[in-house]
């Protein structure tokens, strides 16, 4: 048995870990991603104008990433709060299981769209991987504030209307939905950044598990919201 | 005796409800049941000595391990079997492959030591014979044990189960209890049910709970002998009882203080149950 700072990551836990993925849900959100991006060429013979192919990858992006927010449920999260295995090993593991997928997945969704019409590949990967980073941090944060073994469902939700909202209500001049050749294209991409730094800092903080009850955010909240470890 | 768990002045609050409030308590080897109504607390007090949710004041430890430390939750942890309420699966793993993912989540890292060990546990609770079936495909008592044997895997010290007979039918509970009574010889388990029958069979000392707070602590005849001389029987249900019912026999059966020349009958554990919550009732009405 190790000490409290050494951390086992056997292959048998990650076997272990990587059937407890929940694949449907992520084959179900990149199946419909891969869907919406071919679209174009399943329904017409010349190629998508660069405004629909953006769009398109964009949405295809948030439909990946709503299966992204399912990545944390656990239906035997009660049962196996209290192990050894820390909170965050088990659920990095997970990330780290499902990001080679990812990357191929994307990788996918730009070969589908014709070379004349893809946008620019970093740009559109930078807002991808911070629309992934933000379903995956509020999964994190679900986890980490309720008791709910299964809160994918309602993080998508959330997920999907923050980002319509945010959308439709963000000023123009904060846009992050700048088209190509749109004199604000960098500008949103530096705010894409921050998206993705916030979110990565969010989803780093929620993954351990408390040891003590210190925010104040847990004692002001009802029943239904307690402080999980698990 | 040295106590496997020793905890004093455990508080928690969620939102506006107090959940355990100055919670003490000391365990020692065999099981101690833990008695209370609904949103007594018996739960939230199950989960924060099973390190499942941190206390908001007081202490305890568990065999010397003290869980207000990362290093010393771990040692707990190494040392606790947890049968939550609601356990939940993964729904297409087997019996076997779900009880070594939780062994493996223990940190049994020798896979042949392992799978001897969830073998045996899967033996302990009778399931040897379905242990390559897959989780949905079996009966709920037979989940219950599935569970009951990821708590047990690895021979954990301290053993948390919270209402592990709820659902099952009398043969299940009455298999339930032999498998509890069998997995109390020799570590320390405290059992949390709403049934006064679990507790009369299976339990050395229990534990009474009502609004966060222990109400009485001692052994079932204790807890039985509380209602010695407040238990009588009548034709009519007596309007001064706390409860009263009608019997098989067709005679009332009363609970509270008799009126003077009251056939007195032989109290139940449930009857010094039922009068310690209402003892517990009129404290707090009265603070």
């Amino acid at each position: 048995m190790g000490n409290e700072r050494s951390v086992i990551v056997s292959g048998d836990l990650v076997s272990a870990v990587a059937r407890t993925v929940p694949w449907r849900a992520l084959a179900a959100g990149g199946g419909a991603g891969l869907l919406i991006v071919a679209l174009p060429r399943l329904l017409s013979d010349g190629p998508p104008d660069g405004w629909l192919a953006l769009t398109l990858l964009r949405t295809a992006a948030l439909v990946f990433a709503l299966g992204l927010t399912f990545l944390l449920d656990d239906p035997a999260r009660h049962l196996t709060t209290p192990v050894v295995t820390r909170r965050w090993v088990r659920s990095g593991l997970r990330v780290v299981l499902v990001a080679p997928v990812a990357a191929l997945w994307w990788t996918a969704a730009l070969v589908l769209v014709p070379h004349g019409a893809r946008p620019p590949v970093g740009a559109v990967t930078l807002e991808a991987g911070a629309i992934a980073a933000l379903a995956l941090a509020a999964a994190a944060t679900a986890v980490r504030l309720t008791d709910e073994p299964e809160p994918g469902p309602s993080v998508a939700a959330a997920v999907l209307t923050t980002v319509t909202l945010g959308a439709l209500l963000i000023p123009a001049r904060w846009t992050l939905t700048a088209a190509v050749g749109d004199p604000r294209w960098g500008a949103a991409h530096d705010r894409w950044a921050v998206v993705l730094g916030v979110a990565v800092v969010a989803w780093a903080v929620c993954l351990p598990e408390p040891v003590r009850r210190r925010s104040l955010l847990f004692r002001r909240r009802s029943g239904t919201l307690s402080p999980s470890s698990v | 005796m040295t106590p496997t768990v020793s905890a004093s002045g455990l508080s928690l609050r969620f939102g506006g409800t107090q959940a355990l409030d100055d919670v003490s308590l000391r365990l020692t080897s065999g099981v101690t049941g833990l008695l209370g109504p609904n949103g007594a607390g018996k739960t939230t007090l199950l989960r924060v000595l099973a390190t499942a949710v941190p206390a908001d004041r007081g202490a305890f430890t568990v065999l010397g391990y003290d869980p207000a430390t990362a290093a010393g939750r771990q040692e707990v942890r190494r040392e606790l079997g947890y049968l939550p309420q609601t356990p939940g699966f993964h729904p297409d793993f087997t019996a076997f492959e779900f009880v070594d993912y939780v062994a493996i989540l223990k940190e049994l890292t020798d896979r042949g030591a392992r799978h001897r060990e969830v073998r045996r546990v899967l033996d302990e609770v009778d399931l040897a014979d379905v242990r390559g079936k897959r989780i949905k495909k079996l009966s709920g008592g037979m989940r219950q044990r599935v569970a009951l044997a990821a708590a047990l895997v690895g021979d954990p010290g301290f053993l948390v189960l919270d209402e592990p007979t709820v659902g099952l039918d009398p043969e299940q509970r009455m298999r339930f209890r032999e498998l509890i009574a069998h997995a109390g010889e020799g570590r320390t388990v405290l059992l949390s049910t709403h049934q006064t029958e679990d507790v009369a069979m299976l339990c050395h000392r229990v534990l009474v709970m009502a609004g966060g707070r222990i109400r009485f602590d001692g052994t079932p005849a204790e807890l039985t002998a509380r209602a010695a001389g407040r238990v009588w029987s009548s034709t009519e249900r007596d309007p001064g009882a706390k409860a009263g019912w009608r019997t098989g026999t067709g005679s009332f059966r009363n609970v509270g203080s008799p009126p003077d020349g009251a056939e007195l009958l032989e109290p139940t554990l449930e009857d010094g149950y039922l009068l310690t919550l209402d003892d517990a009732g009129a404290e707090v009405a009265a603070a």
